[in-house]
């Protein structure tokens, strides 16, 4: 599965981390992406080729699929097992004692000072 | 016996205690390390101490009795019997909460497995498409990265790297494992509860570090981290208010990354040992004692 990438361009992420990196910038929008605009997308010089490698490889795993309608050339993701998982998250979250709880979450909650602290540092001001 | 079967819950609270300098002052790594080390050996001489003061309660135990009135010798007394009875007690709550937190342990991974069925092994990302932003990693071999659309569609590209190295990060170091030792610890002994608290904050800035390493830059890790919780904030949503402050996390991440200082890890770790050291050596002295009493 691996080795196909061409190394160096790469910057030191390994194939495994660019297909999710691929597939996150797809989850991110609900636009179809062409290779191009994810190659722009995620930036750190990765070649043309790569991304088109990493599209072929989720494609062939069923994660991503080419829009057959819409702009030639263009992904998006596959969401049936996606909506599955989902399903599972919520139902693990509405069930108490919530087992994700003992997880390390990216995130965890504010306080409204906290919120207004947070809002300053991304510029948005008190949106 | 008298003095040293006390040293484990002295070093407990000590550590306790201790536990947020050590967050403050020593980069996320090593405090988690020598945190987590120091933390499982003192539950465990707190345990082995308590066992010891429940032990002493055998001279009461109406064989036992009989057999030394019986050969006329006064049984030696360590401690008060009301000291070992309260330890007893005490190590009956400490089985029940190592035993429920074994449980809550074996729920999540359970939860954790059906979450990630119906996708193929060989894929890092798993994406749940779901309007709640969340993301966290899911412990196994290989790891999986559990992220909702919601969560990726509020980051920018350059947030997202940060967000999947600093779960990529959970994963490589074990923090799944290293916090639930701690749990385990803090289970058999509540006076270690504070130190299960840091840990878990330290994890999450431990991950944090590593991806503003890989992403090359401390500020957008920081406004990643901003980012997210801000949308994670809504009422109504999974998230709640908790120890693993991320503004907290966000300061940090705004000034240089701390220093790895060996001797202060080194220092916590010594604190660890301590206590296993006491348990010996009240150890030593109980079977002494129970040995000439035999005799």
């Amino acid at each position: 599965m691996a080795g196909t990438t061409p190394r160096g361009r790469a910057e030191r992420r390994s194939p495994g981390e660019l297909e999710s990196e691929v597939l996150a910038t797809l989850w991110a929008t609900d636009r179809t992406l062409t290779p191009a605009e994810i190659q722009a997308d995620l930036g750190g010089g990765l070649a043309y080729n790569t991304v088109h490698t990493i599209l072929r490889r989720l494609h062939d795993k069923g994660l991503v699929l080419r829009d057959a309608e819409g702009r030639r050339g263009a992904y998006r993701p596959a969401k049936n097992a996606a909506q599955m998982t989902a399903e599972a998250m919520h139902q693990a979250l509405d069930r108490g004692p919530d087992p994700i709880a003992a997880l390390q979450q990216f995130v965890t909650g504010l306080s409204p000072q906290e919120e207004t602290a947070l809002r300053e540092l991304l510029g948005e001001g008190d949106a | 016996m008298t003095i040293d079967v006390y040293t484990p819950l002295l070093l407990s609270l000590l550590l306790g205690a201790l536990s947020p300098q050590v967050a403050r002052h020593l980069a996320p790594a090593p405090a988690v390390r020598a945190l987590t080390a120091a933390a499982v050996l003192t539950a465990g001489a707190t345990t082995w101490a308590l066992v010891l003061l429940a032990v002493t309660l055998v001279d009461e135990a109406p064989p036992v009795v009989a057999d030394a009135s019986e050969d006329g010798k006064v049984l030696p007394e360590p401690v008060p019997e009301a000291v070992a009875v309260v330890a007893l007690t005490v190590l009956a709550v400490a089985v029940c909460r190592v035993l429920r937190a074994v449980r809550t342990g074996r729920a999540t991974r359970r939860a954790l497995r059906r979450l990630c069925e119906g996708h193929r092994a060989g894929t890092e990302l798993v994406v749940a498409a779901s309007p709640t932003p969340q993301a966290f990693a899911v412990p196994g071999t290989p790891g999986r990265i559990l992220v909702t659309s919601a969560m990726l569609a509020a980051l920018r590209p350059a947030e997202r790297r940060v967000l999947l190295a600093h779960e990529r990060a959970h994963l490589a170091h074990r923090h799944a494992l290293l916090v639930h030792a701690v749990t385990l610890a803090a289970a058999a002994d509540p006076l270690l509860v504070p130190v299960r608290t840091t840990v878990s904050y330290l994890v999450e800035r431990w991950a944090d570090e590593q991806a503003a390493g890989v992403v090359g830059d401390r500020r957008t890790t920081a406004r990643a981290l901003a980012r997210a919780a801000l949308v994670s904030h809504r009422p109504g949503c999974a998230l709640r208010f908790s120890d693993r402050a991320v503004t907290r996390r966000i300061a940090a991440l705004q000034t240089a990354p701390p220093p790895h200082l060996r001797p202060v890890a080194a220092a916590v770790l010594a604190l660890g040992v301590l206590p296993a050291l006491g348990a010996a050596d009240a150890t030593g002295d109980l079977l002494h004692l129970l040995g000439s009493a035999v005799t």
